[in-house]
């Protein structure tokens, strides 16, 4: 993948390099890809930060001690900090990082991969009031209409074209009942 | 400094609700007390959020706050529930307790309105007819029930006009298109019809039709109409796990605890925690109860009647914590639903989001007494259920094939190309009692009040494996036969041991030496003490549990009306509405 991370929001737990880290990190796990984007361009990473910051808060000391165990996992077969390793590099990484957490699931790094993967599916997923998600990029990728009133009886017929059906998020329903404009 | 009531309720929940509204119709003044909040519809005006509900698990305690362990054996040390509380921060609300609050468990449900079959009540006799009494596994503790399904079915009945079930019945002999050939006798239809069926069930219909089975529309306490002044369902997708935002689940939140509530005899406290049940100094009879209301301040309350109706688990707890298990009972015969879920990709789309969980079909030819004999040994069967909405994407990634690389393109394509398609089916296996399987209170783990969690002794035995497995193998015909492009099964022996359908460890039973309570939920050692809901079952085949406890709910309501000769206990005045 060609894109970069740029931090283009305010961090509430993380730093900016471990922002890169688990940006880089997050972008190998849901890639992107020409006309397709992925965790980086869904801003994942402002999810995950801003879920430390408040609801995953005692998650803080598990990934800082993650972002240290990927560093010495990566020391283990490249030299370099993992966010600026060459693509191919770092595609490396998470392949032997992923093979490691199949194997022995009760490897630290291996666990701090499945967590990061859990909270990435999550914010590119999860609805963008709570960060990440941006421009609907995932419900895009899979057809899902996200927070809908309801469907009626015709959409929910067999041979209903669901792709017609305008996307909401949580604020599009409170525009509708008064609040959140 | 203690008030007086004429009864106390702990646990505004399926049960509770349901026993608060009778016994406030009636006169009697009632504290309701819940360790959750007094929800309003303010609360779930917009609900419509994967990462809240499924993922964070807004309307369950979690275990962080109600902790409950479990061990496979004795002799292991029980650890809080490993597959919920992992470090992925997950608190999903199925596989711990339910969902707390007005309402309790019913506003999280799937809201299968099932009644047990007749068959079910008399599962010890009926396995030992058809396969002799050798045939059920060693240590089995299996009894039949004290009562009947005809004891029952005026209960079954009034929880479905007064709660609301939408569903296709069988009355007179005649079966309806889209009815259930193997349903138990019942004295009228259901109240409304069911509701708008989900895309994904048509291949599933087809399917099984084609196979020589019998599908049917699934009885769901969603109204499909206007019911009682709560519209119709409008198949948000966002029901099973979550509170619905137009009061078309039933749940007590939104029935019973309103009706209570407009009595002006129901005084509910919320966020207020139960600690122990106060009885006379020889313990023989119930006074009232001790707890932290909202402030966190200690207070008691006395009433006549102490009612525990705070799920089958807290009700074994709060009994355990207040040393009321005489004779060894308390927690016994635990019995839990191992869901074998198997899913398919169908050729055609699916969109698993539109509408509830169960707008679907399920078989009943397999069912309970109707398994067909098998290698396996298994003895008692389970509807096979069509799962067809309420799947969000993240939910998705969750069920996804498990062959699949679950990073980098393998994971964002497999997301891409077969969400849409994606088509789920469930068993709920018989889980027969066993002494080695049981809730006592953990020795060394606490809340962060100070009082024992829970503990759960509990592993998958044979016949459970062997239930799925057979289950699953009518799964793989189902799924052929719908040209599913691929299919795969949870494991037989699934990691979790709760399921929010857990049940048994307060046994009703006529003898006090070998059950808790009488038939009509009043604790033997203890007079005025009753604990209600799925505690009480002696057995459990392979339907939802929540229409049964229901029924049991009016069914001790109304015994309880009579015995204190209040009039009106033939329910006349509270059937109006």
């Amino acid at each position: 993948m060609a894109s970069k991370f740029v931090l283009d929001f305010p961090l509430t737990f993380l730093n900016p390099e471990e922002a890169a880290v688990i940006d880089a990190l997050a972008a190998h796990i849901i890639p992107s890809e020409p006309g397709s984007p992925g965790a980086r361009e869904a801003g994942v990473t402002e999810y995950i930060d801003k879920a430390l910051g408040g609801f995953l808060r005692e998650l803080q000391p598990v990934y800082r001690s993650g972002l240290i165990a990927l560093a010495d996992f990566t020391a283990g077969i490249t030299e370099g900090r993992f966010h600026e390793l060459s693509d191919g590099q770092q595609e490396e990484v998470v392949r032997q990082l992923a093979e490691l957490s199949e194997r022995d699931p009760s490897d630290f790094a291996g666990q701090f991969f499945r967590i990061v993967r859990e909270h990435t599916v999550q914010g590119f997923f999860g609805d963008p009031a709570y960060g990440g998600n941006r421009g609907l990029v995932g419900w895009e990728l899979v057809g899902f209409p996200g927070a809908q009133w309801g469907y009626t009886a015709e959409q929910m017929a067999p041979d209903f074209n669901t792709r017609t059906i305008p996307m909401l998020t949580i604020k599009d329903l409170y525009s509708r009942i008064g609040g959140a404009q | 400094m203690s008030e007086n009531f004429d009864a106390i309720i702990v646990g505004m929940g399926s049960t509770g609700g349901i026993l608060a509204e009778q016994l406030t119709k009636a006169g009697l003044k009632v504290l309701g007390l819940d360790k959750g909040q007094d929800y309003t519809e303010e609360d779930f005006a917009i609900k419509q959020d994967e990462i809240r509900y499924y993922q964070r698990g807004a309307i369950v305690a979690g275990v962080n706050v109600d902790p409950v362990t479990w061990r496979g054996s004795e002799g292991e040390t029980a650890r809080i529930l490993p597959w919920s509380a992992g470090a992925l921060g997950n608190d999903e609300p199925l596989y711990g307790l339910p969902s707390i609050g007005t309402g309790g468990g019913t506003l999280h449900w799937g809201a299968a309105a099932y009644r047990f079959r007749e068959a079910d009540f008399r599962m010890k006799s009926a396995i030992a007819e058809r396969f002799g009494t050798q045939a059920l596994p060693e240590g089995s503790t299996l009894e039949d029930w004290p009562i009947s399904y005809a004891d029952l079915e005026p209960y079954y009945d009034r929880v479905e006009y007064e709660q609301g079930i939408s569903g296709l019945g069988n009355t007179g002999g005649v079966i309806p298109p889209g009815g259930n050939p193997f349903e138990p006798p019942r004295s009228r239809d259901y109240p409304m019809p069911p509701v708008t069926q989900g895309p994904g069930d048509v291949p599933f219909v087809a399917a099984t039709k084609r196979l020589g089975l019998h599908p049917f529309r699934q009885p769901l306490a969603i109204n499909s109409q206007e019911y009682k002044g709560r519209p119709a369902c409008v198949n948000c997708g966002f029901c099973h796990g979550y509170p619905c935002h137009v009061k078309a689940k039933s749940t007590t939140q939104v029935t019973s605890v309103p009706a209570a509530k407009a009595t002006g005899n129901l005084d509910l406290r919320p966020l207020s925690r139960v600690l122990r049940i106060n009885r006379t100094a020889d313990g023989k009879r119930a006074t009232g109860v001790s707890y932290l209301d909202s402030t966190g301040t200690y207070r008691e309350a006395t009433a006549d009647k102490v009612i525990l109706t705070a799920y089958s688990l807290e009700n074994v707890r709060l009994l355990l914590l207040s040393d009321i298990n005489s004779n060894g009972q308390v927690g016994q015969h635990f019995m839990t639903h191992n869901f074998g879920w198997f899913t398919s990709i169908l050729p055609e789309p699916t969109n698993p989001f539109l509408g509830t969980f169960n707008a679907s079909s399920a078989v009943d030819d397999f069912t309970s007494e109707l398994v067909p004999d098998n290698d396996l040994g298994v003895l008692w069967g389970s509807p096979i259920i069509s799962v067809v909405g309420d799947l969000q994407p993240i939910e998705a990634y969750h069920n996804m094939d498990p062959r699949t690389r679950k990073w980098g393109l393998d994971l964002k394509h497999w997301l891409r190309d077969n969400y849409t398609h994606m088509h789920r089916m469930y068993s709920q296996t018989t889980n027969f009692p066993y002494a080695r399987h049981y809730a006592d209170l953990d020795p060394t783990v606490k809340d962060r009040w100070g009082q024992p969690a829970l503990r759960i002794t509990h592993d998958w035995d044979d016949h459970d494996a062997n239930s799925v497995i057979l289950m699953g193998r009518y799964k793989e015909k189902i799924a052929r036969e719908m040209g599913a492009k691929d299919y795969w099964m949870d494991s037989p022996r699934p990691p979790y041991h709760l399921s929010t359908h857990d049940v048994g460890v307060h046994r009703m039973g006529e003898d006090p030496a070998t059950s808790v309570t009488d038939i009509y939920g009043e604790v033997h050692e203890c007079e005025g003490l009753y604990a209600i809901g799925g505690g009480g079952f002696v057995s459990y085949g392979g339907y939802n549990p929540n229409q049964t406890i229901q029924a049991l709910a009016y069914f001790s309501a109304e015994h309880m009306l009579k015995k204190m000769g209040v009039n009106g206990a033939d329910m006349g005045l509270v059937r109006a509405s």
